[in-house]
């Protein structure tokens, strides 16, 4: 009886765990503002007593004195900062609109020679050493292997098998993907391939010895290989890693596309 | 009769899985990492109901992954039927009434499967070998099958030896004695 009730609580510490672990191996720091506020209630009263008392044994309790001034002012700028907050608010929403709306006037001029079928993903892979999709258009549609899918960013990938009604797509943060592409700045040929380390970023190799690449250049398909066409964005610059042969420096590329949070993408069915 | 019916609620337990992994587990990851719970599956299948429905069961179900998510057909079936005939091998030689035990084997089978299926991809997809990353990412996968061992040993167990009571006793006909 006792062995069985210790068994039980072993899995119930052992279910806590993993949800602990789950929960801060996928926060970033800067989430954890929270975890901070905890941590100060528990020092900060003590701290500022300690402080207090420091302030008047050097004599510097001047600061303390017309507490009560203070205090009404605190409460002004309080007020003003809350107007200004809520302006704020009201600005970048208006930005926010405003960068939608130049973002889809932007890819109807970017993609207007491209037929394009909007699709919705249904499923991913279930593997931490590929990355593909599945979406929810197929052969009745008119989708063939080995057409390019975007989203509204950039470069998904392109389809690797067709069914009826669904379609398999190998993305560009799948490390069997290789795509060639240049750098819009400078219109030097390099190649991107996926990495185990990181699904949100490419590796950039085969840079030319003279090409000048720098954090921040767009990176876009070449239109070499025959699967993607030319000038579509896949992301750009994050670093560039320097190394004692200058043929082995790569870089490190953002994609443009948010793979984690992809929903919906846009088959092309004419390459041209 | 009772081995058929058996046989189906491990097709569907496999399902019952597949909808998990695919759903939960991509978002309930270790530092992004997911778990393998297929491996677990047919390991226990090997186990508890031998190398023969864990061969046959292990290539099914790799094959199916293959088809409906992978990127080449036939690496996942060949790694999951080698882990169903593991089963039977480590069920003779070590007892599986110990947790610990079925979390080494669990562990082990985890890295002969995810390796085996890396190596093929490395040879056939022409991929970059990238080593530390693959090692990060195994030993997170490891630990996380393991916490799910802890987690599912009891049903494990009662599931394990009544799978066991159906495939695995001997009948002995009496009227050759």
């Amino acid at each position: 009886m006792y062995k069985k009730k210790r068994g039980v609580i072993g899995i119930i510490i052992t279910i806590i765990i993993l949800i602990l672990l789950v929960v801060f191996t996928n926060r970033n720091v800067n989430q954890m503002s929270y975890i901070e506020n905890i941590c100060n209630i528990l020092v900060m009263p003590i701290q500022n007593g300690f402080t207090y008392l420091k302030n008047k044994l050097s004599g510097n309790d001047a600061f303390f004195a017309d507490i009560d001034t203070l205090k009404q002012e605190n409460e002004a700028l309080k007020e003003e900062n809350s107007k200004l907050e809520q302006s704020l608010r009201e600005l970048e929403i208006i930005k926010a609109e405003n960068e939608t709306l130049k973002e889809y006037v932007n890819l109807k001029d970017k993609y207007q020679d491209y037929t394009t079928m909007p699709a919705d993903v249904i499923n991913r892979d279930i593997s931490n050493y590929s990355s593909t999709i599945i979406i929810n258009v197929g052969s009745d549609d008119g989708v063939k292997e080995d057409m390019t899918v975007i989203a509204d960013s950039g470069l998904v990938g392109h389809i690797i098998s067709v069914t009826s009604n669904t379609a398999k797509v190998q993305t560009i943060v799948d490390t069997a993907t290789a795509v060639t592409s240049k750098i819009s700045t400078t219109d030097d040929t390099i190649i991107v391939q996926g990495t185990l380390d990181d699904k949100t970023a490419l590796k950039a190799t085969f840079i030319p010895t003279d090409a000048v690449v720098l954090a921040g250049d767009s990176i876009e398909t070449s239109g070499i290989g025959g699967i993607y066409p030319k000038g579509i964005h896949i992301g750009t610059i994050r670093e560039v890693v320097n190394t004692s042969n200058i043929t082995d420096r790569y870089a490190i590329v953002d994609t443009a596309v948010n793979f984690e949070k992809l929903t919906t993408v846009l088959v092309i069915t004419n390459n041209i | 009769m009772k081995k058929a019916v058996s046989i189906i609620l491990l097709i569907i337990s496999f399902f019952i899985i597949y909808y998990i992994q695919s759903n939960l587990f991509t978002w309930f990851t270790i530092a992004g990492i997911q778990p393998n719970l297929f491996v677990l599956l047919t390991l226990f299948i090997g186990l508890f109901a031998g190398k023969k429905l864990g061969l046959i069961l292990g290539i099914i179900f790799g094959f199916f992954l293959d088809v409906v998510i992978g990127r080449q057909i036939g690496i996942s079936g060949i790694m999951l039927g080698i882990v169903g005939l593991i089963g039977e091998y480590l069920d003779k030689n070590f007892s599986k009434e110990s947790r610990v035990t079925i979390m080494l084997m669990m562990a082990g089978c985890t890295v002969i499967y995810e390796l085996g299926c890396y190596v093929f991809n490395l040879i056939t997809l022409e991929i970059n070998l990238e080593i530390i990353s693959f090692i990060k990412i195994l030993l997170i996968e490891v630990i996380y099958n393991l916490i799910l061992v802890i987690i599912l040993y009891p049903l494990i167990q009662r599931m394990g030896h009544a799978l066991e009571e159906i495939f695995k006793t001997k009948n002995i006909l009496t009227r050759y004695f």
